[in-house]
């Protein structure tokens, strides 16, 4: 029973990481149809910087993750206006080709500048762990993780709600024509969306790289997880990102724990997958209609 | 008389949404059919639904003396439909006459037969189509240089190459010059007279139907409204309403109309 | 680009063709002593066949499957484990061309399945799908420790002889070429160009689009297992981690890209060419670490300037336009614009109370 505790608290954790890294990957995918190829990589980039302020500055991950987002941001703007605005009408194959590009340059770019190493970024307020009586415990980090995971939803949400970029931002996903026709400035929203996005992904690179190895070609298995949960959730739903994050932590969480053997990372990975096949076979558009199958009707 | 195409109790919900509640449509040999109805009336669902583009929740299809409810779009252009499409759906890369070959219905779908060259029989129809669609000076363009009524025609062309008995034409002269849309007419009527083609044409605007079609029918919120000769449908009160709404009727009737 | 340059450049190229298929025949006479240039060459060779199967996928059929590399590794670790005696499940080594036959027959099957179930999805999200499919076969292969040997990897004996097996991989590739010229004549590989152009209106007119896909899925995998089972007899040792690389798609997406996709030269020229900018840069010392960035630029700027790759230029079409069907071209925009008001004055509606809020 213990042991059933600790792996759904750890679970829940996973799923916490889980949310805040696949936030960015979902909404730009849901505002833009953009599929961001270099999802991972951007992770990356943000746990190398964490990495970076910590052993040049000595700086905490908590405290560089507001100005890593805030420099990402700027970045994501940027390349969102050079690069991804040119390729935004073109077919999904070209913008799914300039990403994967772009994926490669960037992971290679820092292992030529940091090295192929795997790097570990510690911390010293997020040491140990909280207690829940006997049950089980939970390291700090995660749940340092998990709050700012909720705090960022919340924040999201909100924004998405009540403000009228938001709002933009949400009538452009629904309906591009009909968005530019009510005068909705379309490639602001989008360079907006796209740099918020970019930051809050590189920003959950930079909190969770206390928890997960950091090293240039991180990024596939984390940019896959994305995919399989955006698969599950709807496309851009905040929601449904939560609860798919938390369904795929647990579930990976639970073979981790009671598998046999020592094979637990892997394990995780081929869980996810196998949940992406399922869904693919009975369901192809995704659970709540997020993948976009052939438009062939009558099956 | 025979019935080339028969539906029955057609109904296609999505969702909480009744696209098409219960129609029944059918359109004999050698008849030019209408269907027309406002934004929003299903008649797009409803063509889906006959070309098997969308699958049916309750109700028959009978095409040529074959139910086709259940069979899958290809299926169904060997057994002698084919469609046109409202956003058009040509090989824009292709030219013309390369667009044609590919329409083709290769007969019998055995495998190995389809491991042979495209053959002379496909390019001479390919090109007597052309001909007889009026885009012969076109015949090596690339179809994305066609202005619209062209494609028009290029798709007319394409559902032809099949020898269906039937042909659905989904919303074919929106948006084309008044030109090219007499052009279309008067080649959709021949094709009519003197091969026996029957035809299905969803329109937006009646006007359109009027001077080709014997028959017409309405669909308004997914439910069959009106069927008749155009004179009579334009007169009737209820679908006067469906279109403009409680317009207090009488007088004369303009734009869309 | 008028024709008479048109068909110079054709020439020029035919006889460069010519030339380079003469000096890949007569190589090995030359290169007696010297294995390794043969080994590399059959790499090369192998890669090009990569390339060119791949291409039957996203070039001809337009489904771009980014786990390609996928194919590879399952036909070298069925062969790793026929011809290894370190699995477990195989009390026996078997025999070369046994092995390579069931090498190909069994990521077939698999292909097949896959395809069955990934072809469902349109566009990228196929793409991502293959992309998953990768990463999962790799840590499968990495987990099933009787039969694979895990992550320490299979060791076959090295009995080789290297100029005839640069012959088998030469011959082969050939075989490859033809077999992709041929098909793209053939009324089934006219369906797939049907397929990637559209779909849904390939399929009103007649052809059954899933059946032909999946077969030429089936048929892409089958060849790219084969060349996987090939590479590993060569390579003497595979472990997951460098039978399934993924490195081996990028190579034959950029390679295809580069060449011209869906054409049949395109993989030619393009992996040709991708091999000797490597071998160029491979030499200059400070440009070492950065031939992967190097490549990655080089694929943007293709996809985004020369998106009909290097046969697009000889065939004169050095448009900024795509061959593909835009996603909302201005022509399809205004259309549905003009088409759907209902939807579009609804949305508006809707959207106006909504942001006026």
């Amino acid at each position: 029973m213990d042991t059933l505790v600790q792996a759904l608290i750890n679970g829940i954790a996973v799923g916490g990481f889980l949310t805040l890294m696949v936030l960015g990957f979902s909404i730009i995918w849901g505002v833009m149809g953009v599929i961001n190829f270099a999802h991972g990589e951007f992770i990356m980039v943000g746990a190398y910087m964490a990495w970076f302020a910590r052993s040049e500055w000595g700086i905490e991950p908590l405290y560089s993750a507001l100005p890593i987002f805030m420099i990402m941001f700027v970045v994501g703007f940027i390349l969102q206006k050079l690069v991804v605005n040119k390729v935004i009408d073109r077919p999904h194959l070209v913008s799914l080709l300039v990403m994967f590009a772009a994926s490669i340059i960037m992971s290679n770019s820092v292992k030529l500048i940091a090295g192929a190493d795997f790097r570990r970024v510690n911390s010293d307020i997020q040491k140990g762990f909280w207690e829940l009586g006997d049950l089980a415990t939970i390291p700090r980090k995660h749940t340092v993780v998990l709050a700012v995971a909720l705090v960022v939803l919340i924040a999201l949400q909100t924004f998405l709600q009540r403000t009228r970029l938001g709002k933009s931002i949400r009538a452009a996903a629904q309906n591009r024509q009909a968005a530019q026709i009510v005068g909705i400035d379309i490639k602001w929203v989008y360079a907006f969306t796209f740099a918020l996005c970019i930051g809050i992904t590189a920003m959950s690179g930079a909190l969770t790289s206390t928890i997960i190895p950091v090293f240039p070609f991180m990024g596939p298995p984390w940019a896959l997880r994305a995919f399989v949960i955006t698969a599950l959730s709807g496309l851009g739903s905040v929601k449904g990102t939560l609860g798919a994050a938390m369904f795929l932590g647990i579930l990976e969480s639970l073979v981790a724990t009671y598998a046999p053997g020592n094979s637990g990372s892997q394990l995780a990975v081929i869980t996810a997958f196998g949940l992406l096949v399922l869904t693919l076979v009975v369901r192809p558009q995704g659970l709540f209609g997020g993948l976009r199958p052939v438009e062939s009707g009558a099956h | 008389m025979t019935r080339v195409l028969e539906a029955t109790g057609i109904v296609r919900r999505f969702g909480g949404l009744t696209a098409v509640n219960n129609v029944d449509i059918h359109v004999d040999a050698g008849e030019m059919v209408g269907l027309i109805g406002p934004n929003g009336s299903g008649k797009t669902t409803l063509f889906d639904c006959l070309s098997r583009v969308q699958t049916i929740d309750e109700g028959t299809i009978v095409l040529n003396q074959t139910d086709i409810s259940r069979m899958k779009p290809h299926q169904v252009a060997h057994i002698g439909l084919s469609r046109t499409f409202q956003v058009l759906r040509v090989y824009r890369d292709l030219t013309v006459v390369e667009n044609m070959e590919l329409s083709v219905q290769w007969g019998d779908i055995s495998l190995l037969s389809s491991f042979r060259r495209p053959d002379k029989e496909t390019t001479k129809r390919a090109n007597h189509l052309i001909d007889f669609l009026l885009l012969s000076r076109l015949r090596n363009e690339r179809a994305s240089s066609l202005s619209g009524g062209q494609r028009r025609l290029l798709e007319l062309g394409m559902a032809l190459m099949s020898e269906p008995n039937i042909v659905l034409l989904d919303e074919a002269m929106s948006g084309v010059n008044p030109s090219l849309v007499e052009q279309i007419k008067e080649r959709i009527t021949i094709l009519n007279q003197e091969q026996g083609v029957s035809f299905l044409l969803v329109e937006h605007d009646i006007r359109f139907v009027k001077d080709l079609c014997e028959r017409v029918v309405v669909l308004n919120y997914g439910e069959k409204l009106a069927e008749g000769a155009p004179d009579a449908i334009m007169e009737n009160d209820a679908v006067i309403e469906a279109y403009f709404g409680d317009d207090g009727g009488g007088g004369e009737h303009d734009a869309d109309f | 680009m008028k024709s008479t340059t048109k068909r110079v450049l054709q020439g020029v190229g035919l006889g460069l063709g010519c030339l380079l298929l003469v000096g890949l025949l007569v190589l090995p006479l030359f290169e007696r002593g010297n294995d390794s240039t043969l080994f590399t060459l059959t790499l090369l060779l192998a890669s090009i066949g990569t390339a060119i199967s791949w291409n039957l996928t996203g070039g001809f059929t337009g489904y771009v499957d980014f786990g390609h590399a996928v194919w590879f590794g399952i036909g070298a670790y069925t062969t790793g484990v026929l011809m290894s005696n370190e699995s477990d499940w195989i009390p026996q080594q078997w025999p070369l061309v046994p092995a390579l036959i069931v090498s190909a027959i069994f990521t077939a099957l698999v292909a097949n399945l896959v395809g069955r179930l990934t072809m469902r999805l349109s566009g990228p999200y196929f793409s991502i799908a293959m992309l998953g499919f990768f990463v999962f076969f790799r840590e499968v292969v990495r987990v099933m420790g009787g039969l694979t040997n895990r992550g320490v990897g299979l060791t076959i004996e090295p009995v080789i002889n290297r100029p005839l097996w640069y012959y088998v991989t030469l011959i082969f590739v050939l075989v490859l070429v033809y077999l992709s010229w041929w098909l793209r004549r053939t009324r089934f590989g006219a369906s797939l160009i049907a397929i990637r152009e559209d779909e849904i209106g390939a399929e009103m007119r007649g052809i059954d689009t899933t059946r032909n896909k999946v077969m030429i899925f089936t048929l892409s995998g089958a060849i790219t297992g084969l060349l996987g089972a090939m590479w590993a007899y060569q390579n003497t040792f595979l472990d997951p981690d460098i039978a399934f690389v993924e490195v081996r798609t990028i190579d034959a997406v950029m390679g295809t890209m580069l060449g011209g996709l869906g054409t049949v030269a395109g993989p030619i020229i393009g992996m040709a060419f991708l091999f000797v900018l490597r071998e160029l840069l491979w030499t200059q010392e400070s440009l070492l670490q950065t031939h992967l960035i190097v490549q990655g630029l080089l694929l943007g700027a293709v996809v985004i300037y020369l998106p009909k790759g290097l046969m697009g230029l000889v065939r004169g079409e050095v448009k900024l336009l795509d061959r593909f069907r835009k996603r909302t071209s201005t022509f399809e925009g205004m259309e549905a614009a003009v088409l759907d008001d209902e939807v579009l004055d609804e949305a508006a509606g809707e959207l106006e109370t909504e942001v006026s809020r």
